[in-house]
């Protein structure tokens, strides 16, 4: 059964652009559900393209990628599952934030009463700006409105890249309170950082990631063994004795 | 997801880019009446006579013989151009494929909503003028010269030319619409796709036998080229000839760049 399946699994995932480019290198990554996965390392080594795979974004070059057990591909329906803030929020400019989140609601074709529009907008915290024009938003609040959408409808499964990015105290603390939430219902969350404190702090996992491959993965508790702290571990897997590895 | 996609475009600069067609419409009217209103006006190569004042059918068709080869395109391009590029630059696109929808059926909502919005452009200019023409001539027969024939032609027929050259004239942008559109589907930038559309425009104006007597052979193939030929219709008896196959070359181009469109969108990978 479907449901019995990983929430997350990618096989040998490679993805080579045209130009050469190879943006991950034979990748296998697993997420059960119910985990909060903080995957991390160094710019360009992979993970927001893994995240695009899942999404039906990016079509991998070889390998295979599951969320739920349904192969991640364009328009499948397991996506419907799952929300993302995946190289920043994108929305329409002149329309307002409200509009935006009811029109992204709208292309899954389910009710609005399945939305949970309120809690979104709880956590945009937008309060009277929300029916302002997108494009007169700052940094933060396109932020938040972003984070918002990608909680539609209670998603199962939760991708977010750098979401704290360019956030004030406030408010990452406010994100943080949101993936604890749906943590604390049961669903999956896979986020990208490269803030290894925030990892600890927030993810019950932690895969790293270099040169488009696993580094390592585990509990945060495992991962950081004899180490003083997350970063520290991964310090200790510094490049060049991990070079060869697979 | 057509209703999605149309709140989406349902916006200023929409209606600034069918408002200014229709300033242009009434811009010529006042024109024509301030310069020569009572004077016979030739239109097109036929060349066909046509008095502004005497009849409210003359507007529309001067109107639309002023627009179609260059503002009409322009503003198809526009539309065309911006439908799915424009998404990819607010940064919406991966949001929109990332739930799941079929990129066929965003990609079929998206060319409706453009076509749509083209069509519109279209027969807004010949509506506005021929609003314009009654309130200047009333309702009238219209009369034309074309070379020593003259004919007149009561207002019904009249309306049934004007209706069918407006037809005529929305199938040929569709060359155009289809190029923008491909363009659209595979940059990030809006403005390369519309001044792509623009671009076949000008090439279909360069290219053009009238100008230059040595590419007379490209010219049935032009995308452009022959969005003229319903005035003849205003002939007595209505020459024909031609429209058929400009109207084949449309479909043409249109299954060329419409399933080239599909055929990219579908497999690409979405980087924006």
């Amino acid at each position: 059964m479907a449901d019995e399946q990983a929430a997350i699994r990618v096989e040998g995932l490679v993805k080579r652009f045209p130009r050469g480019v190879t943006a991950v290198a034979g990748l296998d990554l697993a997420v059960e559900r119910g985990q909060v996965v903080g995957l991390t390392g160094p710019n360009g080594c992979g993970k927001s393209v893994t995240l695009r795979v899942l999404l039906g974004l990016v079509r991998p070059t070889a390998g295979r990628a599951f969320l739920f057990g349904e192969p991640a591909r364009p328009g499948a329906r397991v996506l419907g599952r799952v929300g993302a803030l995946v190289d920043g929020p994108g929305f329409v400019p002149h329309l307002s934030g409200l509009e935006n989140l009811r029109l992204a609601w709208r292309l899954t074709g389910r009710p609005l009463a399945e939305a949970g529009l309120d809690s979104a907008l709880e956590v945009a915290g937008l309060g009277e700006a929300i029916d302002r024009h997108y494009r007169t938003y700052s940094h933060g609040m396109r932020y938040r409105l972003g984070l918002a959408q990608a909680l539609l409808g209670t998603p199962d499964l939760l991708l977010l890249d750098e979401p704290t990015t360019g956030l004030d105290p406030a408010h990452i603390r406010e994100v943080r309170s949101a993936i604890g939430g749906v943590a604390a219902r049961g669903g999956t969350v896979l986020l990208s950082s490269h803030l290894l404190a925030e990892v600890e702090e927030v993810c019950t996992h932690a895969a790293f990631m270099r040169e488009g491959r696993l580094v390592a993965a585990g509990s945060v508790a495992e991962l950081t063994g004899q180490a003083d702290s997350l970063e520290a571990a991964y310090l200790a897997l510094s490049p060049s004795p991990l070079a060869g590895e697979g | 997801m057509i209703r999605v996609e149309l709140s989406k475009q349902l916006r200023p600069r929409t209606f600034v880019a069918l408002g200014a067609l229709a300033l242009f419409v009434v811009a010529l009217t006042v024109a024509l009446e301030l310069t020569g209103a009572g004077r016979a006006e030739p239109v097109g190569d036929i060349p066909l006579l046509l008095v502004p004042t005497s009849s409210p059918f003359v507007l529309p068709i001067i109107a639309l013989t002023s627009t179609m080869k260059f503002f009409l395109p322009l503003a198809v391009s526009v539309f065309a151009g911006e439908a799915v590029a424009g998404e990819a630059r607010w940064g919406s696109l991966r949001y929109v494929l990332g739930r799941g929808v079929s990129r066929s059926r965003f990609l079929a909502s998206k060319a409706a909503v453009a076509a749509l919005l083209s069509l519109a452009a279209v027969a807004l200019v010949p509506a506005v003028a021929l609003a314009a023409g009654v309130a200047a001539a009333g309702w009238q027969a219209l009369p034309a010269v074309d070379g020593t024939v003259r004919a007149v032609f009561p207002p019904a027929a009249a309306l049934a030319r004007l209706a069918i050259g407006t037809a005529y004239i929305g199938a040929g942008m569709t060359s155009i619409f289809a190029f923008a559109f491909f363009l659209s589907t595979v940059t990030a930038r809006p403005l390369v796709a519309v001044a792509g559309g623009v671009g076949l425009t000008i090439l279909s104006r360069v290219l053009n036998y009238d100008y230059l007597p040595g590419v007379a052979v490209l010219s049935p193939y032009l995308p452009n080229n022959d969005v003229d030929l319903w005035l003849h219709l205003f002939q007595q008896p209505a020459q024909t000839a031609g429209m058929l196959s400009f109207l084949v070359l449309q479909a043409c181009y249109a299954g060329v760049f419409l399933g080239l469109a599909w055929w990219s969108f579908t497999r690409r990978d979405v980087l924006s």
